[in-house]
């Protein structure tokens, strides 16, 4: 039964004031690896400690949150400004979900419990030639004995320097069709071989990681869902991350994003104006705010739908793509406003939102979202393709696809 | 109006760039940031020799043609020595270098920097600026320090047009690097089975990206020859192009980094050192909606002549 939304929107707020460390963000800014991952773990107990942690999942694993609950509860902890579960995302979103999606009953009870406890989850998808086109991964799994022995590169595994456990896209059959012979694994991130990089990344940071595999043995029992069906498994994975994900994000820009820019316009600059008064400005926020709105509203229907199992073919890409530039149009406009004093702002808190307040960085790290979990490029070809009916891009040569 | 570089300074524009290219060309930015202290002296003898620090920029047009050629291509390879603040410097004043400042909490790229340099604002009001220690490290802070600013004089009109048009045209040169590394980047790119230039998709965001870059060309020469000949309305004209050239990079490198992708974002790419030292370019004196109050201000009622006047 859903519970009375007002009453839940006072029980989140008031335990907000009590929780939400007041110098979260001066304790989260230029720190070591060491103490985001001691911070991130003890904020994600203290949510699971309420029940807050994973509202999304299956009541039967700690969730059980309605949707409109979890859009509350997403409202209150930005208006908060609390920090994100940045560390448990793939964790809490795309482990999970693969396992409620594909796993068996054992690895669903390995799994979902241990990701409470704060277990840390890496995805091990793209390689360095199989990017946008990730159905030409070329990672192998050979079977041998009661396990396979992987061999291969992984790129962009963000957060993989903390990971317990990784998605693992590897080729079992190189001889089907491409999509045809990828299997999905759940690879042990202590198992021998595996030696992750940090890659120095444009914002000073180096959470994106290269992954070598050198002869991993991962047990049969990692496998998830069936041999050869890895590409169907990871659509399932890869949807969550476009859509389901999106009902936080979307309630931050709403209620946090979008109040410090109107705030930000109320500031009088060096020379006593204030933004605001200027209808130019008033007019970009007005279009921000509809904007937003619009974005709020879809991502809840269309995490409604899919729960139902009755969303569109190509909603999630559709949100994300809404998202994505949305973000980067909010951002870009933070930025412009601060001027050149928002230059001078060159750090921020590790643990904030993708709006942080520190409006230049956010816009440049804005420039991510574009990429990974499809590009744009990708969103668009399957909102024409498969939204619209339109027909399929001229296929390549033969063989490859 | 002529707004074609001559011969002489397309030419020279080459002999900098190549020059640049065989001294360590992608690495020499990397040095820089390596070395604050050491990146104006990496290449200052070798631009000395070329003979572009006795270019007459302020006296001669065409000397002016040679310097602003010759910032472009240190755009090319993104190098923070401050090359078209050298070359801006005024003559009246014992000074190495320009920086124009503007704003409550005055900053510029002058970190590291051994020059003496002069510091002037948007109405011509100059200063002697003394750099204050980074918050930060210098990667982070692009060189740019704050800097607390000694009143010299007023006499810094004429300044302001040089410290102005110099940089825009040092961007101009990282945006057709930007441009240049992403059309190869897309031709090798294979995903799909095909080069990502294969999918029209791709080539219609570099275009867009290129039509800017090619606009921004345009007004810099003019405004070049509006500068070298002192028209009334030079000052409208270089805000003018500060504009265009701010705009056209901001659009210009979102692109160049969508097509890169993931990679454009990592230090192996050399499009990630060209875009971060773009940014200081693109944020001092003014951003964007700065330069467009200041260009509202300047150009008043009348607007500006501008190209076809």
């Amino acid at each position: 039964m859903t519970r009375d939304l007002e009453a839940l929107r006072a029980e989140v707020r008031s335990w907000c004031e009590e929780h939400v460390p007041a110098d979260w963000r001066e304790r989260q800014t230029g720190v070591s690896e060491d103490e985001y991952v001691e911070f991130q773990q003890s904020w994600f107990q203290e949510l699971r400690q309420v029940g807050w942690a994973v509202p999304h999942w299956p009541a039967e694993w700690g969730g059980g949150m309605s949707v409109p609950e979890q859009a509350v509860l997403y409202q209150e902890l930005a208006r908060a400004d609390a920090p994100r579960l940045v560390l448990a995302f793939v964790g809490i979103h795309h482990a999970a979900s693969t396992l409620l999606h594909a796993g068996t009953e054992e690895q669903r009870r390995r799994h979902l419990p241990a990701i409470l406890d704060g277990e840390i989850w890496c995805q091990g998808f793209s390689e360095p030639d199989a990017g946008s086109d990730l159905a030409a991964l070329s990672t192998s799994a050979v079977r041998t004995g009661d396990g396979y022995l992987v061999n291969g590169q992984k790129v962009w595994a963000s957060g993989a320097l903390h990971a317990d456990w990784c998605l693992l896209l590897a080729r079992t059959d190189p001889s089907a069709p491409k999509r045809k012979g990828i299997s999905y694994f759940l690879m042990d991130m202590r198992t021998p071989g595996i030696d992750i990089r940090p890659v120095q990344q444009a914002t000073g940071h180096s959470h994106f990681c290269e992954m070598f595999l050198d002869d991993v043995l991962v047990p049969a029992e990692n496998l998830i869902g069936a041999e050869g069906e890895g590409w169907q498994v990871a659509q399932a994975t890869l949807g969550a991350e476009r859509g389901m994900t999106m009902l936080e994000l979307a309630e931050r820009l709403g209620f946090a994003a979008l109040p410090w820019l109107v705030d930000l316009c109320r500031q009088p600059d060096w020379r006593g104006h204030r933004p605001i008064d200027d209808p130019a400005v008033r007019e970009r926020l007005a279009g921000l705010e509809i904007e937003v709105a619009g974005l709020r509203s879809m991502c809840r229907r269309f995490v409604e739908e899919s729960e139902r199992g009755a969303e569109g073919p190509a909603d999630a890409s559709i949100v994300k793509l809404h998202y994505s530039e949305l973000l980067q149009r909010l951002t870009g406009f933070g930025a412009e406003v601060a001027g050149v004093a928002g230059h001078q702002v060159l750090d921020k808190p590790i643990s904030s939102g993708w709006e942080s307040g520190a409006w230049v960085l956010d816009f440049i790290s804005s420039w991510e979202w574009t990429i990974p979990g499809g590009a744009s490029e990708i969103q668009r070809t399957i909102i024409g393709e498969r939204g619209l009916g339109l027909p399929r891009e001229p296929l390549p040569a033969k063989g490859t696809a | 109006m002529i707004i074609d570089l001559g011969d002489d300074a397309a030419e020279f524009g080459r002999v900098v760039r190549d020059a640049l290219g065989s001294a360590g060309g992608d690495e020499l930015v990397q040095r820089a940031e390596a070395d604050p202290a050491g990146r104006e002296a990496l290449v200052g003898d070798l631009l000395g020799d070329l003979g572009l620090w006795e270019l007459d920029v302020r006296g001669s047009g065409d000397e002016l043609e040679a310097a602003v050629a010759a910032c472009r291509s240190v755009g090319w390879w993104g190098i923070p020595a401050s090359v078209p603040e050298r070359l801006a410097r005024p003559t009246d004043l014992d000074a190495d270098a320009l920086v124009v400042v503007g704003g409550p909490r005055p900053a510029a790229p002058v970190h590291g920097s051994s020059l003496r340099w002069v510091a002037v604002d948007l109405d011509g009001r100059r200063s002697t600026p003394t750099a204050r220690p980074l918050p930060t490290t210098p990667r982070k802070a692009a060189m740019v320090a704050e800097v607390d600013l000694t009143p010299v004089d007023d006499l810094g009109v004429d300044d302001v047009l040089f410290g102005l048009l110099l940089p825009c045209w040092t961007l101009l040169g990282m945006l057709d690097r930007a441009t240049a590394l992403t059309v190869e980047y897309v031709q090798d790119r294979q995903q799909f089975g095909k080069p990502l230039a294969a999918f029209q998709a791709v080539q219609f965001q570099l275009t867009e990206a290129e039509v800017e870059r090619a606009g921004v060309e345009e007004l810099a020469k003019y405004a070049t020859w509006s500068v070298a000949t002192r028209r009334p309305d030079a000052l409208a004209d270089v805000l003018a192009l500060r504009l265009a050239a701010l705009e056209a990079a901001d659009l210009g490198m979102r692109i160049c980094h969508q097509l890169h992708g993931a990679i454009g974002f990592c230090d192996e790419s050399t499009i990630s050192w060209i875009s971060r030292y773009s940014l200081p370019l693109r944020r001092l004196p003014l951003p964007v909606s700065g330069t467009r109050t200041e260009l509202t201000r300047r150009a008043g009622r009348q607007g500006i002549a501008g190209l076809y006047a």
